[in-house]
């Protein structure tokens, strides 16, 4: 079909090992990406560290292939397990330890056709952790989880970068919407975002592009939020829906909607992910070098300066040990890999992991807190011909409501609901309407596509006692010490979440659905894939990691530029926040780069 | 040993014989999908569970007006591939004893095999199991509780599923998403 080009990926030069790079980058997901784009394409030469593979992404996610062309219906094969919520629940990290199968992933892949997304995520076996219950979801490839995340792509506004200032609680960051909003526009333009503007000083617009379309239930929806001074907007997704001209590696999206039916993955990267957004167009300026299968294990440190200079590394295939030198480290492992990178880079100059004379690496701990959804029967849309609601990136999504202008008696901070509609692939409803025969099918048939259903997402306050540090005795395959989790929700999630479910329930029934379902579980820590906040940045060098630009307050020549820097979670998706916040502090980069100051 | 078939024999073989047309193995399963990896493992029914779990299958999702139904759309053939290959033996065991229960129901009912009573006595007895659906308890409840769950699965996924019973349109390249604008309002 010509509306599928093949377009190959660079060629990868080989890692020079004696040569000292401008800057290595750690990490290839969304914030490593775009450290590696911001400083090349302004003429930096840089080395990327990526500590799984290359895979051959589009033969791994066939997009379009139907599940009765695959042996088990897009199924893992038998010796594969994905962990499931009772699993969470019951067992103690490490999940994976004493499972007899070949192979233990996390839960996403129990989501439906895992078998194309099994190579993207890592195998727990050997990849444990310890401590406190934690869902924590890991991708070991080029591009790490942004091969497969949820596009929900949205801003923050001054209500999260100075929550503090509104409510007392927690800190501010050292940035307010100012500073960052000309990075969101080139993020924005430079990746490509759907979406409707609606001029919300809580959850700002983008520059979109042409947006995806809502069905008959969810204007209903949208509508009678309105009525309640509450916002129904289409899913605003990191999705490019007109095209990039300048990125040859991507394409429009053409509205199959593979990645609803899927753990997520585009073949034609219409949905955004960091290889065909940022590293090949990186590669094709010749200023980037890559080197995946290339475990960072320790940040080295010069004895005289006690700045970095370099990273050492594992070769995940032959286990050998290697060192790579540059002017500057950056830090892109993802928020919970970065923190243990600091914790594992001790040095008689930094004793406590570098970085980290305050002590709050791996502290301060936040995310989103998920779980508490509600399903509702639209009865207008029963037995109704059928439509094509799910050829889109995403169905809708419900901005904040809470502790705007009125305080919220039982809690502080804000949730928004993720939602859908209309027929899927599968029809939903299936497994949960009784009997059997000539009246089951019809019923089945009847019903599908006649519900709607959203789920919360809630902040979960930054704490300095919700942390991360290094086990004492685990490693994990390769014999790094692995991290040991003492973080749990506290009481203000729990209120939100009772409130989540009383909410979506009142939302459903004003619009006239019938309500079908409220669930009020909340999810295993860890469930959002959201987590941020191990190395915040901060004015008081006493209780922050970085500076406004993701700048080590103690190593000038150190920059984390992931979800770690955050210093609190909103409840707003990060990933696009990740990328404007990295663009920023890779710009002043170059520039204190080509002072000489780093 | 009699060279003559007894009656209950002769049904029986005539049954899986009538299967051997209509239900396809793994192999048959790989070939349908094309340059995929053929399972490792090939069946795991006996030829009399096997039409006995076709039969099953159709009654759950039979062919009506709308569409054909779960023996057109080779659903206990995928179970059993699926089964055969299963990564934990208790499904296995599961099923068969599962599927014994029902045979043995059916003799207690009504004196025969499932396959040999009546369209009627088929009937009562899996509304008899199906019946506490929700709130199984007994072992031949919760095996249909399993049964359906694995013939939903199967049928819903399967080509005649999705595209002639669900009629599903997408999976397609399409110009502009359908729905309603709403960047229009105003």
């Amino acid at each position: 079909m010509s509306l599928l080009r093949i377009i190959q990926s660079p060629a990868q030069p080989q890692a020079d090992l004696k040569r000292v790079y401008d800057a290595i980058v750690i990490g290839s997901g969304a914030a490593g990406g775009m450290a590696a784009h911001v400083l090349t394409s302004q003429g930096m030469k840089v080395l990327m560290l990526e500590a799984g593979k290359k895979l051959d992404i589009d033969k791994e996610l066939k997009s379009m292939e139907w599940p009765f062309q695959h042996p088990r219906r897009g199924g893992m094969p038998p010796d594969h397990h994905a962990l499931t919520l009772n699993e969470y629940t019951i067992r103690q990290p490490p999940y994976a330890a004493g499972l007899k199968h070949s192979k233990v992933f996390s839960y996403v892949q129990g989501w439906s056709g895992p078998d194309y997304s099994k190579n993207i995520v890592v195998n727990e076996k050997d990849h444990p952790y310890t401590g406190t219950n934690y869902a924590w979801v890991r991708a070991r490839c080029l591009g790490g989880k942004t091969n497969i995340w949820g596009r929900l792509a949205l801003r923050l506004s001054d209500y999260d970068f100075k929550a503090k200032s509104h409510d007392g609680y927690g800190e501010d960051w050292p940035i307010s919407y100012k500073d960052i909003a000309p990075y969101y526009d080139r993020v924005d333009e430079y990746l490509g975002i759907s979406g409707v503007k609606e001029n919300l000083p809580y959850l700002p617009d983008s520059i979109f592009q042409r947006p995806t379309r809502l069905n008959a239930a969810e204007v209903t929806l949208r509508n009678s939020l309105k009525t309640m001074g509450r916002v129904l907007t289409p899913y605003r997704a990191g999705v490019t829906t007109e095209g990039l001209k300048h990125n040859k590696y991507r394409s429009r999206c053409f509205g199959r909607g593979a990645c609803a039916r899927r753990t997520g993955g585009c073949d034609i990267h219409a949905v955004f992910d960091s290889p065909t957004g940022l590293i090949y167009p990186a590669m094709d300026t010749g200023n980037l070098t890559l080197r995946t299968n290339a475990i960072a294990r320790e940040v080295l440190v010069d004895r005289t300066s006690g700045k970095a200079r370099g990273v050492a590394f594992i070769d995940a295939e032959n286990g050998r040990s290697y060192e790579a030198l540059a002017t500057v480290v950056v830090v892109a492992a993802s928020t919970l890999e970065s923190a243990r990178l600091l914790l594992l880079s001790k040095s008689p100059t930094h004793p406590n992991g570098i970085g980290n004379s305050s002590g709050h690496v791996g502290h301060n701990f936040c995310e989103h807190v998920m779980g508490p959804s509600v399903t509702g029967l639209v009865k207008d849309r029963i037995g109704q011909p059928r439509t094509n609601d799910d050829g889109r990136p995403g169905g809708f999504y419900v901005p904040r409501f809470r502790n705007l202008s009125e305080r919220h008696p039982n809690f502080i901070r804000a949730y928004g609901f993720e939602g859908g509609s209309g027929t899927t692939m599968f029809p939903g409803n299936a497994h949960d309407t009784p009997g059997f025969g000539a009246a089951y099918k019809k019923n089945v048939r009847d019903h599908a596509g006649a519900f709607i259903s959203m789920g919360g997402f809630g902040e979960v306050l930054s704490r300095y006692e919700n942390q991360v540090a290094l086990d004492p005795v685990m490693k994990d395959r390769w014999g790094i010490p692995v991290l040991r989790f003492n973080y749990r929700f506290g009481d203000n999630e729990k209120k939100m979440c009772q409130d989540m479910a009383e909410t979506a329930q009142e939302m459903f029934e004003r619009a006239g659905f019938e309500i079908v379902s409220i669930d009020r579980t909340v999810l295993t820590e860890g469930w959002s894939i959201h987590e941020l906040g191990t190395a915040r940045m901060g004015t008081d060098r006493k209780s922050s990691v970085l500076n406004q630009f993701q700048q080590s307050h103690d190593v000038g020549n150190l920059f984390v530029v992931d979800g770690s820097s955050h210093v609190s979670a909103s409840c707003q998706n990060p990933t696009w926040t990740i990328m404007a916040l990295a663009w920023r502090s890779c710009d002043y980069l170059v520039s204190e780069f080509r002072k000489g100051n780093l | 040993m009699s060279d003559e078939l007894t009656r209950r024999d002769a049904i029986r073989l005539a049954a899986a014989a009538t299967l051997a047309a209509s239900v396809d193995g793994p192999d048959a399963l790989a070939a349908q999908a094309g340059t995929a990896a053929r399972p490792a493992a090939t069946t795991f029914f006996t030829r009399a569970e096997l039409a006995l779990v076709d039969e099953l299958s159709e009654m759950i999702i039979p062919t009506d007006d709308h569409s054909p139904g779960a023996r057109a759309a080779k659903v206990a053939g995928y179970i059993d591939a699926r089964l055969a290959e299963a990564f934990e033996e208790t499904d296995r065991t599961n099923w068969r004893q599962g599927l014994k229960l029902i045979e043995d129901l059916s003799k207690q009912a009504g004196g025969r095999s499932f396959l040999e009573s009546s369209p009627e006595q088929r009937l009562a007895l899996l509304q008899r199991i199906a019946g506490p659906e929700t709130k199984p308890e007994k072992a031949e409840e919760l095996f249909f509780v399993e049964l359906k769950s694995r013939v939903v699965d199967a049928y819903y996924t399967s080509e005649i599923g999705i595209k002639q019973e669900l009629e599903y349109r997408g999976n397609t390249f399409q110009a502009e998403f359908s729905g309603i604008d709403v960047s229009q309002e105003r």
